[in-house]
């Protein structure tokens, strides 16, 4: 158990520093709690490194080298802090010395799975962990499911890494589709004849990712549109 | 596909890969159109589709497409490359409705709806594009009440123009004796030394090649 009764909240808007529009409103939690150092609104543009809990030793290390090239230029790298790829994303981004936000589905007094407790109080210390769910909240299997698709609304694009036909991370993958952000499946997954998901998703928008790079072209600059530039 | 060439009209412009600053300004202004974002303008947060729109508006009067927007103008929103659930961000619809509710074009009718995904542009190598007649052959039209006189297909951003293309074919075989015009709210400018400013409003054509790829001018 993390050490602190209550937490601060804030808006997602304000969180997010925009409105949303009413697609994305659809699964927004109104309310958010955090810890963390990192500034708020949080900096962009942040990217979802997401994927199986018992990820094969060749998808930790492609999680690995995605986060690197993010963090390298820049982008802000979202997790679950779930075993495997989550949290090879969060330390990737520690160890390179960029920037990480965990968004947890359980109340930010709580840690889960127990082996991460150091790693959520080094993301609380110096960047951010949000959560939905006040303190005392009772988690329950949906809380994550919820998380999930506000993990999608935060980020700017997803990448799921590796997952089975089961797996959470599909949550968040259909969300992201769903509210038109940027959806990226590793090639070994897309070329995985066992699963089916990887196909449904090509044919709703979702894209093969054969280079990290090809992330950064889809995503907003980090320099802000000015609005006499469309006067 | 009978159509070989269509005009358009597009009132914005990005660059893809250009690293100056108002380049990368238009990337940021892309993303705000691909996501339909409310944006910060002073104290105001309008959505991007409302914002241009009454942007469009505006000028239009000093604008090289206004005669595409008429009173008898009926917007049809263009499909995405892929499939899309019913309650999923369909920008292009969005973008058909901000322009109607300014007074611009008579009504939307989505009545053109991809039945079959087709490769995104981005993501395939040039030779591997879908071509117009991909495009056409994965469309199909929903039956409307009355021909239109006019049609105008509305998308967010043209970059060959495969998809406008395609779509103006559909919907000539459906609505034959409407006049059909194309208007994407941007247009990619790859080459970034051509690239000059985001507001860069146009008019042009989008021509059917031989060898089935489109050509786009300017």
């Amino acid at each position: 158990m993390v050490e602190e009764a209550s937490y601060p909240s804030i808006q997602l808007e304000d969180l997010l520093g925009r409105p949303l529009n009413n697609i994305e409103q659809k699964f927004a939690p109104k309310m958010i709690f955090y810890k963390g150092s990192m500034e708020i609104p949080i900096p962009g543009p942040r990217v979802s490194i997401i994927g199986s809990r018992g990820a094969s030793e060749k998808g930790l290390s492609e999680a690995k080298e995605i986060s690197k090239i993010l963090i390298e230029n820049e982008v802000v790298i979202v997790s679950g802090l779930a075993r495997g790829i989550d949290t090879i994303g969060h330390k990737t981004a520690i160890e390179k010395g960029g920037r990480t936000i965990a968004v947890i589905g359980t109340s930010l007094n709580k840690v889960y799975p127990k082996e991460n407790f150091s790693l959520q109080e080094e993301i609380m210390k110096n960047h951010l962990v949000i959560s939905q769910y006040p303190a005392g909240h009772s988690t329950t299997p949906k809380d994550f499911v919820l998380r999930n698709r506000t993990m999608a609304l935060i980020s700017d694009a997803t990448v799921i890494v590796e997952a089975g036909d089961s797996s959470g991370s599909l949550h968040q993958g259909w969300e992201t589709l769903r509210i038109g952000r940027p959806l990226f499946i590793c090639k070994d997954v897309v070329e995985n004849s066992q699963l089916e998901w990887p196909e449904k998703m090509m044919n709703y928008g979702a894209m093969e990712l054969d280079e990290p790079i090809d992330i950064l072209e889809n995503l907003p600059g980090n320099i802000k549109m000015m609005p006499e530039l469309l006067q | 596909m009978k159509i070989a060439q269509i005009d358009f009209g597009s009132f914005l412009t990005y660059s893809p890969y250009g690293e100056t600053d108002v380049e990368k300004r238009s990337r940021t202004a892309r993303t705000n159109l691909k996501r339909d974002e409310h944006i910060n303008i002073g104290s105001n947060h309008p959505l991007m589709s409302d914002y241009l729109a009454e942007l469009i508006k505006k000028k239009l009067d000093t604008l090289p497409f206004a005669s595409f927007f008429n009173k008898d103008s009926i917007l049809i929103p263009a499909p995405s490359s892929s499939l899309l659930k019913s309650d999923s961000l369909w920008v292009p619809e969005r973008l058909a409705n901000a322009l109607v509710k300014t007074g611009l074009g008579k009504d939307t009718k989505s009545c053109l709806q991809r039945v079959r995904a087709v490769a995104k542009s981005s993501k395939v190598s040039s030779e591997n594009r879908p071509k117009v007649i991909d495009h056409y052959n994965s469309l199909v039209v929903q039956k409307i009440l009355g021909e239109p006189k006019e049609i105008l297909v509305i998308d967010d951003i043209v970059t060959r123009g495969s998809t406008l293309l395609g779509a103006v074919n559909r919907l000539a075989d459906a609505f034959p004796n409407a006049r059909i015009r194309g208007f994407a709210f941007m247009r990619t400018i790859t080459n970034s030394n051509e690239f000059e400013s985001i507001i860069k409003p146009c008019t042009g054509k989008i021509i059917l090649r031989e060898d089935g790829w489109p050509l786009r001018r300017p």
